[in-house]
C-alpha cells in the first residue's frame, strides 16, 4: 500500500529550531509550510497513510513540535480525526514524543471548536 | 641676537619663565615628598598594584566583586554585585571591577563577567579591573579569556562569541539558534564520551531558553535582549557545565506584566484562587511541576517551556539544574526553592551534562 514518508531529519533538517520563522532557522512554521502540510494533505486527498520519522535529529523544543502538528489544525484547518487515522508517528529515541505530538492536535483540535 | 637678549622686554619674559619653572618645580617636589610619605611602609606588591591599578584608573568607580564569586553558592552576593554595575551602566558612569579579593570563582560566574564587560564596553562606557590574588581564581578567568578582553574594545552587535579554542566558551546571541545547540553538544559529548553523541535533552533545554529570552525577556518588543551562554569542559572529571543568563525581567515580572489576550494574563491571581502557594518560591515550584500551565489551559501538561527543561532533568538527560530569577533560587536536583535577599532582574539557569546522562549514540 502507498504511503507518503517524511523524515523530519531528512526532509527538513537535523537541527530543528523554534516556533515562528522571525525566531530563528529551521522553525516549525517553516517545517509545517514547506514540509508537513503539502504531504499531509496529499495523503488526506488520496486517502493513504502517511509516517512521520522524529528521530536522528539533535532534539526538539516543544513549541517546534506544536507548531508543526497543532499548525495543521489551527492554520490549515485539516480534519482531526483523518490527521489521527492516517498518521503514524515514529520516534524511538524520545518516544514521549509520540505522547506530546498526540496532544498537540488534540488541544488544538479542541480549540479549533470553540 | 645678543642685543635681543639685553632688552628689557626680554628680561621680563625670562624672569617670569623662571619663577613659573621654580614654582613647578616646587610643586612636584612636594608631591614626590608627600607620595614617598604616603608610602612609607607600604609593601612592593602594593606599591606595584597602586601604581597599575588604582592610579590610571582614579576616576572610575570601583566596584568590589564578592569573595565567593558563585552564582549558584553566593546567588545574593553577586545578584548585589550585578545591581551595583547595572546601576552605573545606566548612568553611564565608568566602573572598575575589584577582583584582586575574590578567593573563589567558580565557572557559572564567567558569563556574568563577560556579558556584563561586554555590555559595558559595546555601549562605550569605560570599564576595566584588576584580577584575582588567588591562583586557581585567576586561573579560571584565564581560561575564560576575560583578561584578554578587558583591553579590547567592542562595538553594539547581535551576536558574541568569546574564548573559543579555550575550554570556557561564550556565546550570545538574540534569536533562537538550533545549529549552535548541535555544534556545543557535539563538542560536550567529546569531552564527556571522547566521540559525538546527541543529547536531546540539552538540546531542548537550549531552545526552551533561548525561546524564553527572545519571548519574554522584553515586556514590550520580542527579540530585544541578547542570551549569554558560558559552556566550561571539565576533560579530567568529564562533565561539561552550561550556564544561561539575560538580564530580561525575570520570570515573576514577565508573568505579572502579561497583557490582556495572552493565556497567562492574571495567571497567579487564578493560581492563588486553586492553589495555596506563599511567595515566589513556591510559585516557582508550581511552574516548574507543570501546575501553573494546566492552570493557565486547563489542560493536562505537555512540557513545555521551563517545565520542559525540568521534564529533561527528570529523564536524567541533564543534571544539576539551577534556575536563579528574580528573588528566587531554586536547586531542582535537591528540590529546594528558597528566596534570595536580593532580586535579580532576569534569568540564570545552569546545568551540567555527564557520562551518566541519557544520550544517542551517533552525529545527525
Amino acid at each position: 500500500m502507498e504511503k507518503i514518508k517524511i523524515s523530519i531529519r531528512r526532509d527538513f533538517s537535523p537541527t530543528p529550531g523554534p516556533r515562528y520563522i522571525h525566531e530563528g532557522k529551521f522553525s516549525g512554521e517553516f517545517f509545517r509550510q514547506q514540509v508537513l502540510y503539502p504531504s499531509v494533505s496529499e495523503a488526506i486527498e488520496k486517502n493513504i497513510p502517511f509516517e512521520v520519522d522524529l528521530d536522528g535529529t539533535a532534539g526538539y523544543g516543544t513549541s517546534f513540535l506544536e507548531e508543526s502538528f497543532g499548525g495543521l489544525i489551527r492554520i490549515h484547518s485539516l480534519p482531526y480525526e483523518k490527521i489521527m487515522s492516517l498518521m503514524s508517528l515514529i520516534s524511538i529515541e524520545e518516544d514521549y514524543l509520540l505522547d506530546d505530538v498526540s496532544e498537540y492536535l488534540k488541544d488544538a483540535y479542541e480549540e479549533s471548536k470553540k | 641676537m645678543k642685543k635681543l637678549y639685553t632688552t628689557r622686554k626680554y628680561s621680563i619674559i625670562n624672569l617670569r619663565h623662571s619663577k613659573r619653572s621654580h614654582r613647578r618645580q616646587l610643586a612636584f617636589k612636594e608631591y614626590k615628598r608627600l607620595k614617598n610619605k604616603a608610602e612609607i611602609g607600604i609593601i612592593k606588591q602594593k606599591r606595584s598594584y597602586k601604581k597599575k591599578f588604582e592610579e590610571p584608573f582614579k576616576n572610575y568607580i570601583r566596584i568590589h566583586a564578592p569573595e565567593n564569586f558563585s552564582f549558584i553558592e553566593n546567588s545574593a552576593g553577586v545578584i548585589d554585585f550585578i545591581s551595583k554595575l547595572k546601576n552605573h551602566f545606566d548612568k553611564k558612569k565608568k566602573v572598575f571591577v575589584v577582583l584582586k579579593n575574590v578567593k573563589t570563582i567558580s565557572y557559572d560566574a564567567i558569563v556574568v563577567l563577560l556579558s556584563i564587560m561586554v555590555r559595558f564596553k559595546a555601549t562605550k562606557i569605560d570599564f576595566n579591573g584588576d584580577f584575582p590574588e588567588n591562583e586557581e581564581a585567576r586561573r579560571i578567568l584565564t581560561e575564560s579569556k576575560f583578561l584578554q578582553y578587558l583591553y579590547q574594545s567592542f562595538r553594539e552587535e547581535d551576536r558574541y562569541q568569546l574564548g573559543q579554542n579555550s575550554s570556557i566558551v561564550t556565546h550570545a546571541w538574540k534569536d533562537v539558534d538550533s545549529e549552535l545547540g548541535y555544534e556545543l553538544i557535539k563538542n560536550a559529548s567529546k569531552t564527556i564520551w571522547g566521540e559525538e553523541r546527541r543529547c536531546q535533552g540539552v538540546q531542548r533545554t537550549l531552545i526552551e531558553l533561548m525561546l524564553n529570552t527572545n519571548n519574554h525577556a522584553d515586556d514590550c518588543k520580542k527579540g530585544e535582549k541578547h542570551w549569554w551562554l558560558s559552556v566550561h569542559h571539565d576533560k579530567v572529571n568529564k562533565k561539561v557545565s552550561f550556564a544561561f543568563i539575560d538580564f530580561g525581567v525575570g520570570v515573576f515580572t514577565s508573568l505579572t506584566n502579561k497583557r490582556h489576550g495572552s493565556k497567562f494574563f492574571g495567571i497567579v491571581d487564578k493560581l492563588k484562587e486553586r492553589v495555596k502557594f506563599g511567595n515566589n518560591a513556591d510559585l516557582l515550584r508550581l511552574i516548574m511541576d507543570g501546575t501553573l500551565h494546566r492552570t493557565a489551559t486547563g489542560k493536562p501538561y505537555h512540557g513545555k517551556g521551563l517545565p520542559g527543561i525540568n521534564k529533561a532533568r527528570e529523564r536524567n538527560q541533564i543534571s544539576n539544574l539551577n534556575i536563579i530569577t528574580n528573588d528566587v533560587h531554586a536547586s531542582l536536583d535537591n528540590n529546594s526553592f528558597q528566596i534570595i535577599s536580593k532580586s535579580f532582574s532576569g534569568t540564570f539557569v545552569y546545568w551540567e551534562l555527564n557520562n551518566e546522562n541519557l544520550n544517542c549514540y551517533g552525529e545527525n
